[in-house]
């Protein structure tokens, strides 16, 4: 079998802290216990649009290539379907471990081959920090600004059919300022940066 | 029946049709739904959960908390919301130091959540405290010779370490509703894929080749429509089914209802009132074969009393 590429593995590539980082997130107590059978990269309904299958990203996580790991494109084009976790054998929830690669590869400002991606993670935030809802139309605007002419069109089309549907909410739902719904977002905000 | 609605953020959007549908079908089902008042997003399966994982989980408290006031179980229609939800009261079991700072985070709005709220799918509460008997029994025109192909996608089965519903491999809750009305619920691949989800806003490309797979398989499996309980499933298999078509060149049209609207026509509730003007595939030739069916079955009807 021919491989594409044959990586040497240095010490200078190799993070020993980064599997503790990711033992604490939610869902990745059981990083050690994968057994690299490959059930994850069988099923996964998106890989042919990733650069390393679920089961090489968990083995790199074992070897603590955490740059490797944080600029690849399969914790970006994973859609949390969560078809890979229902059939894992060992029980890991591979779909929370890639939302925490995502979370640390936004930290730490790795590059993501997915340029929208950490764009609409931190807009989509924003929204719900803003309104407590989600505001379709506001996230598409703000997304479009840096995307080209071609797909500007394609999503003008797109919303127009939404309209004619009336499936557009033009205005934004408000919660009620009684509720103090901000000082959860203020809490959860300043409690997540000073970890 | 009553339950603590949690509608989420499509349904008051791109997804009124389902809850006009559902509020119609309830209403044959004894089943009342009382909305969480001031409910907040769910948190996202991924985009707020990346970006903030304990705003994420703070959020889908906020809501449980509102819900445990209530002291019903929650339902929720969108398979996502679903989802979210039950993830985190999860990582809350789960996880004491997370639990602890999601307490502080809700408590600074005066909320506590004890855990004990039930996290609940409109599909399970149909399968489980409904049933398909009693649906069976609601039947004003049953969906006779129309062939139905369950999309369930994948959020609404697979395991979220509290409880579930269905098998995750092979679901049947929505093939038991269909065959309840008189339809029959085709077999196809695909049925439990996934949609692509976000990826609609992100990566069209790959959301594109991903949806095109369940679209094609029922297609080939020759179903009159699809039918789904998720509305993130259904943006992408009706809004953005044209766009499928023509990138991959391929012809579809294939109509994409949400179950409670299925559920509506067959207990005879007017399409108008089941939002069936809003889907973005014209389900027309669906509804002409099932008038044309239900009025070559009344003759049958009448002999046989």
């Amino acid at each position: 079998m021919k491989h594409n590429s044959f990586h040497v593995i240095t010490d200078q590539m190799t993070d020993p802290s980064f599997i503790e980082e990711i033992k604490k997130m939610p869902g990745g107590s059981k990083i050690l216990d994968c057994i690299q059978c490959g059930v994850c990269a069988g099923s996964c309904h998106a890989r042919f649009a990733m650069d390393y299958s679920p089961m090489q990203v968990l083995k790199m996580a074992h070897l603590g290539l955490k740059q490797q790991v944080l600029s690849s494109s399969t914790i970006w084009i994973c859609a949390s379907c969560y078809t890979c976790a229902s059939r894992c054998p060992r029980g890991l929830n591979i779909p929370a471990m890639m939302s925490g690669f995502k979370n640390m590869a936004m930290k730490e400002h790795v590059p993501a081959p997915i340029k929208l991606k950490p764009k609409f993670h931190k807009t989509f935030t924003e929204i719900v920090e803003k309104y407590g809802r989600m505001h379709e139309p506001e996230l598409q605007m703000r997304l479009l600004k840096k995307t080209n002419l071609s797909s500007l069109l394609e999503n003008a089309s797109l919303g127009m059919r939404m309209l004619r549907k009336g499936k557009l909410k033009l205005q934004p739902s408000k919660l009620d300022p009684k509720t103090h719904f901000s000082e959860i977002v203020k809490k959860a905000l300043s409690e997540e940066a000073s970890k | 029946m009553k339950y603590a609605y949690f509608p989420g953020c499509s349904i008051h959007a791109s997804a009124k049709e389902y809850a006009m549908s559902a509020n119609a079908v309830n209403k044959h089902l004894d089943v009342e739904f009382v909305e969480i008042p001031d409910w907040n997003c769910c948190g996202a399966i991924d985009a707020v959960y990346a970006y903030n994982p304990l705003l994420s989980v703070s959020l889908s408290a906020r809501n449980l908390a509102l819900a445990e006031n209530m002291k019903m179980d929650i339902v929720t229609l969108c398979s996502a919301c679903f989802f979210t939800l039950s993830r985190a009261s999860n990582f809350m079991k789960e996880n004491a130091d997370l639990k602890d700072k999601v307490d502080k985070a809700i408590n600074d709005a005066g909320l506590k959540y004890q855990g004990g709220v039930k996290v609940r799918h409109y599909m399970d509460i149909l399968a489980n405290d409904v049933g398909f008997d009693k649906i069976r029994q609601q039947v004003k025109v049953p969906l006779k010779g129309l062939k139905i192909a369950p999309y369930y996608g994948c959020l609404i089965v697979r395991p979220t370490g509290i409880q579930k519903f269905d098998d995750p491999e092979h679901p049947v809750s929505m093939d038991k509703v269909i065959e309840a009305l008189g339809a029959k619920a085709v077999n196809y691949p695909d049925k439990t894929s996934c949609c692509g989800a976000s990826l609609v806003i992100t990566d069209e490309e790959v959301m594109m080749e991903m949806t095109k797979q369940p679209l094609v398989s029922a297609k080939n499996a020759q179903a009159d429509c699809i039918v789904t309980p998720c509305p993130m499933c259904h943006f992408n298999l009706d809004a953005k089914q044209k766009d499928v078509a023509s990138h991959f060149d391929i012809d579809l049209g294939i109509p994409v209802l949400y179950i409670t609207q299925l559920i509506g026509l067959a207990f005879g509730i007017p399409p108008k009132e089941l939002g069936l003007h809003r889907n973005i595939v014209s389900p027309d030739r669906l509804l002409e074969k099932l008038k044309e069916t239900s009025q070559n079955s009344k003759p049958i009807h009448k002999t046989a009393n």
